[in-house]
């Protein structure tokens, strides 16, 4: 019913930091569309620019950044359009976020009930004090935290690094929002708390129907929840597509360096895991043509002299390399 | 499995003519050889922590203009008085009570004689109780020529003029015969050109330097003073930080290296330090240790000190004061450097290494510590200077004749509702060297420690 | 918690009569004795021997010094007031009331104008009302109290003729106006300067992103979530800022020709009246220390991480 109507557009988002050294183009020129209760994973390393277009999304971005470019549309609203009011009204209401470090991402010297409540009263100021509470509360108890009358009366101190960020997505879900952009919510925590998390997450996304933005590094968490993937680098996509797509038809070079990097349970446990050569490139000077080019160790003449174009190597699935117009075919079904 | 490549879109390309499409050459789907994709990634010249820090700190276009600001306080203090004539101490009796750029009666006349002759000597502008030159051998060189003479009686009221192309070059000229700066009458003066053995040496001048800030009640020149009492207070701001330095940083080493139970007491040393209110001790100590000192000072025959008497107690009582309760400040501070370093995992690797404790401290630690102590020490300058003001400013720190910039505000406030400018000086002079002091100190945290800066 | 004050309480004792021994110590450097000069009648002497016990080993007179002390006798004057109980002199002829009400004045303008300056200085950062705020703090941070103090004199008594030049014993409401801007003038720049960087410091935390990024309004997101973090640092300065508007007091109450305990104090130490200083120096002392744990309790209730696990640093 909502298939021609995304939920969120981005079409072609610049971001830049200006920074006494020069421009930094954290987001080069991004486009994608994210579906009503859709799940997508955004990965990359470290400085592929991930979390500055999601913090654009939400206008987060802190100062030396700024978007210089491109559109982003929320059910048909420009965000990069609103005021100042309105981005407010829009923050929390209908889009929200959780952070990577839940340790430090709660008010201290708050309660988490007075921090739940505020979630809801910032945006209906019509809603009394008990039903704020009783909400909150719910909300807690629906993230899984028991015992929630009393933890509503406790400080972020009180609680573990995995109960802070259940009240975290507690406070990010309390107003219902259509969309949770969820910028690393596991790497903080022990592995076993991330599975809890992770597992949390996905129910609440059938309970709820939120889209979920999900932003890591880390690729066993998308496979667990995310329906698309995009991998990021230098601040450009370079492969979009099914999270089955990416895993099991990996196109470019980098998305099948990521994958031959991790480990996997389900090949025999006998291949060599292949780390990707080099380092990430400096943003202030980015090469001319494509940007993985020099760490690439398929790197064709080309390569270094022009960025490359997207191909469509599958149903919704894309990949910006040369390799593709070479050999004219994807090279399926391998890893 | 194999698509068409026409299903590339949004290009949807031939595949014969892919070259043209993109209007590539035949060798561009070739492999890049490895230094084609070298030559790609231009790393950025490293540069040092202090190249950066240097670079950071000139950046600091406040920082800089403060530290010019503080250069010419410094220039002020320590080659300003090589450049006027007057003397800190010299009371001199015609000239008290000037306003900025006044002259006396006296100091007129022969301003306005100073015009119509090449140069002179004056008693009138002579310093101290007489201002006369008694009798004896006196000296003057002028224009590579030598001029000894010898006085047979006392002189005063008197101008000694040169005219070196006249006849009789040397001039003795009565004030009272100088109208309107011309003299009406002279006597010659008899010179040869060996001087005697105990000849004095006369300086000529050939103007009559004013009084830039005025005069005291006393006839002391009061920019002599300011220089001289912001040298003093310079002084007492540098050695009192560098006191607090050695012993803070030494106590604070010590305690983070050593850290269990050694950490354990020596901070609770420093804790009961930082609760006490310093600066009632401080002026008890100010009190207590006067006469102890002025004892140490007689008794004592030595270079340090016959140096530290000549400071005098009220000085010496301030670094110790520094010595005893100051340095907690930066004990805390290295402390917490050396700990937060000992965690860090190069330190631990380095000591996995083998590395030894020494090479440890000076490869790691010490280079790390740099930072914290240059801005605590910098920092430290201008709140010494500021306590010593203070003490000076309520009778105690340094005493008559020496001067310094508290000591002269408190002076100048005996007068103050008659002469609001011999406060202005000094406290300008001193507000100004705080001010610098303090914005270097900020810059020099912003370059160092750029962590702190957001 | 209250094991936490009790503790403190306790260190603050044991700081105290650390003190006392220190001053006691020191003025016993002196050639003679703490409570005796030169020139000590034979009368003054008869009396410090019987209860000093001058004659016996420098312990005792410190026990008998510290148990007078304890019940309140703080010993004679022998220069200024010659004879007069130094407890009378301190407290019965209303010096540390006049100075009391100086210093909490001060003390009370320079947290009330400090921190809503910190705080715009913090909100519009980079403005021209930033500007003008930073470099009126940072002038303000370089200017000795002293200076002040006699500028303002000149300017608005003798030049003016605003307010009296002799503020006497403070009988009304303008004679405090002089002396309270000098002496609190440092302490509002430094409160000011200090809490727009912790504000700054604040803003720049995670928990104001997350704040943000629930829709907070902007003025909610600065008097809720970033200033109450920010005030704690303000909060420990206050301790320091006590002990210095005390040593303030000394040259803004000599300008003034205030007659409260710090002009006092300085008249007493330059004619080295050495019963009055000791006890001054005990009673201001006790006082900083007293405020000290006031403020440090304050700390404690405005951050409750450190409320429940009472521990130091």
């Amino acid at each position: 019913m909502e298939e021609n109507k995304p939920l969120l557009k981005v079409q072609d988002l610049k971001v830049s930091f200006f920074t006494p050294a020069g421009e930094v183009k954290a987001v080069d020129g991004i486009s994608y569309t994210l579906g009503y209760n859709e799940v997508m994973g955004i990965v990359g390393e470290s400085g592929s620019g991930k979390s500055v277009e999601a913090y654009s999304i939400i206008g987060l971005l802190q100062d030396p950044g700024k978007v210089t470019g491109g559109s982003i549309e929320f059910e048909g609203e420009d965000v990069l359009a609103f005021t100042p009011a309105q981005m407010r009204q829009f923050r929390g209401n209908k889009v929200s976020m959780i952070f990577q470090n839940p340790m430090t991402c709660l008010n201290p010297v708050y309660t988490i009930g007075n921090q739940l409540t505020e979630a809801l009263t910032c945006h209906d100021s019509s809603i009394s004090k008990e039903e704020a509470k009783k909400r909150a509360i719910e909300m807690l108890e629906l993230v899984g935290i028991n015992n929630a009358e009393k933890r509503m009366n406790q400080y972020p101190h009180e609680f573990s690094g995995g109960m802070r960020q259940r009240a975290m997505i507690a406070m990010a879900l309390i107003c219902s929002p259509k969309l949770l952009i969820a910028d690393e919510p596991t790497t903080a925590l022990d592995v076993t708390i991330q599975a809890q998390i992770l597992e949390l997450m996905k129910s609440l996304q059938k309970k709820e129907n939120t889209s979920i933005i999900f932003i890591t590094h880390n690729l066993g968490v998308v496979a667990e929840i995310c329906d698309r993937v995009t991998v990021m680098y230098a601040g450009r996509i370079v492969e979009q597509g099914k999270v089955n797509d990416i895993f099991y038809r990996p196109q470019h070079p980098y998305t099948k360096g990521l994958l031959t990097s991790i480990p996997r349970l389900d090949e025999d446990g006998l291949e060599r895991l292949i780390p990707i050569e080099g380092t990430p490139i400096d943003l202030l000077d980015p090469p001319k043509g494509c940007s993985f080019g020099p760490r690439c160790s398929q790197c064709m003449k080309i390569c270094l002299r022009e960025k490359p174009p997207f191909a469509e190597v599958g149903e919704e699935h894309i990949s910006a390399c040369w390799l593709h117009f070479r050999d004219g075919l994807p090279k399926g079904d391998e890893v | 499995m194999k698509e068409p490549f026409a299903k590339l879109s949004p290009f949807h390309v031939n595949p014969d003519s892919i070259l043209e499409t993109f209007g590539l050459k035949e060798d561009d789907f070739a492999s890049a050889s490895g230094e084609e994709k070298e030559s790609m990634v231009e790393m950025h010249k490293s540069i040092s922590y202090w190249q950066d820090a240097l670079r950071r700190f000139r950046a600091n276009t406040v920082s800089m203009v403060a530290l010019f600001v503080f250069l010419l306080c410094l220039v002020f203090a320590f080659i300003g008085p090589m450049l006027i004539p007057y003397d800190y101490s010299e009371q001199y009796r015609s000239s008290q009570k000037l306003g900025p750029m006044e002259y006396s009666k006296n100091e007129e006349t022969i301003r306005a004689l100073s015009k119509n002759v090449e140069a002179f000597y004056a008693t009138g502008l002579r310093p101290g109780s007489l201002t006369a030159l008694s009798k004896g051998n006196y000296v003057i060189s002028y224009k590579g020529k030598t001029y000894a003479f010898t006085l047979e009686k006392a002189l005063d009221k008197s101008v000694i003029v040169m005219q070196s192309d006249a006849e009789d070059p040397l001039r003795l000229v009565k004030e009272s015969n100088i109208k309107d700066g011309v003299y009406t009458d002279y006597t010659a003066i008899a010179y040869t050109e060996t001087a005697a053995e105990d000849a004095t040496v006369l300086k000529l001048r050939t103007y009559v330097f004013p009084h830039v800030f005025g005069t005291d009640s006393q006839g002391r020149d009061i920019m002599a003073r300011t220089m001289y009492g912001a040298r003093v207070s310079i002084i007492i701001g540098v050695v009192a930080a560098l006191i607090v330095l050695v012993i803070g940083s030494l106590y604070g080493a010590i305690s983070g290296l050593c850290g269990g139970p050694v950490d354990f007491v020596m901070m609770r040393i420093v804790e009961l330090i930082y609760s006490i209110p310093e600066v009632l001790i401080v002026l008890l100590l100010q009190v207590v240790l006067k006469d102890p000192l002025q004892a140490w000072f007689q008794s004592g025959t030595s270079g340090f000190v016959k140096a530290m008497s000549d400071l005098g107690a009220g000085i010496v009582s301030i670094f110790i004061t520094f010595a005893v309760l100051y340095w907690v400040t930066m004990a805390r501070i290295i402390r917490g450097q050396v700990l937060q370093l000992k965690k860090q995992e190069y330190v631990t690797a380095a000591t996995a290494l083998g590395a030894s404790n020494t090479r440890i401290i000076a490869k790691h630690l010490l280079p790390n510590c740099i930072g914290p102590l240059v801005i605590t020490t910098c920092l430290q300058i201008p709140s010494a200077i500021f306590l010593e003001s203070f003490l000076s400013f309520l009778g105690l720190g340094v005493s008559a004749p020496m001067a310094s910039l508290g000591s002269l505000c408190s002076d100048a406030l005996e007068t103050i509702t008659l002469y609001p400018y011999r406060l202005v000086f000094p406290a300008v002079i001193l507000t100004i060297i705080v001010l610098t002091l303090n914005l270097v100190g900020d810059g020099l945290r912003d370059a160092l420690d750029p962590r702190l800066k957001k | 918690m209250v094991a936490y004050i009790l503790k403190r309480v306790a260190g603050s004792i044991a700081i105290l009569l650390l003190i006392m021994v220190v001053t006691f110590l020191l003025m016993n450097a002196i050639p003679g004795s703490p409570f005796l000069t030169e020139k000590s009648t034979p009368e003054q002497i008869a009396l410090a021997e019987a209860k000093y016990g001058l004659d016996k080993p420098l312990y005792v007179q410190l026990w008998n010094y510290i148990k007078n002390y304890c019940v309140g006798d703080l010993g004679t004057s022998l220069k200024m007031q010659e004879g007069t109980p130094v407890k009378d002199i301190i407290f019965h002829q209303g010096k540390f009331a006049l100075s009391i009400k100086l210093g909490a004045c001060a003390l009370v303008i320079a947290v009330l104008i400090g921190i809503p300056l910190g705080c715009i200085a913090a909100y519009y950062r980079g403005s021209w009302i930033d500007g003008l705020l930073r470099v009126l703090t940072t002038v303000g941070v370089a200017v000795p109290t002293f200076v002040l103090a006699a500028l303002l004199l000149v300017v608005f008594s003798v030049n003016l003729n605003w307010f009296p030049t002799l503020s006497g014993s403070l009988p009304d409401a303008k004679s405090y106006v002089l002396p309270v801007i000098s002496l609190s003038f440092y302490y509002t720049c430094y409160i000011a300067k200090l809490m727009r960087t912790s504000m700054l410091d604040a803003i720049h935390q995670d928990y104001i992103r997350t704040a943000k990024a629930k829709g907070v309004k902007t003025h909610i997101l600065v008097l809720k979530h970033a200033l109450r973090n920010s005030l704690i640092p303000v909060i420990t300065y206050l301790g320091p800022v006590l002990a210095g508007i005390i040593t303030g007091s000394f040259v803004v109450e000599s300008t003034f020709s205030i007659p409260g305990l710090g002009k006092y104090f300085v008249q007493c130490v330059l004619s080295r009246d050495y019963p009055v200083i000791m006890a001054t120096t005990v009673v201001l002392s006790a006082l900083v220390i007293f405020m000290m744990l006031i403020v440090d309790i304050t700390y404690k209730l405005v951050d409750p991480r450190i409320t429940l696990t009472a521990k130091e640093e």
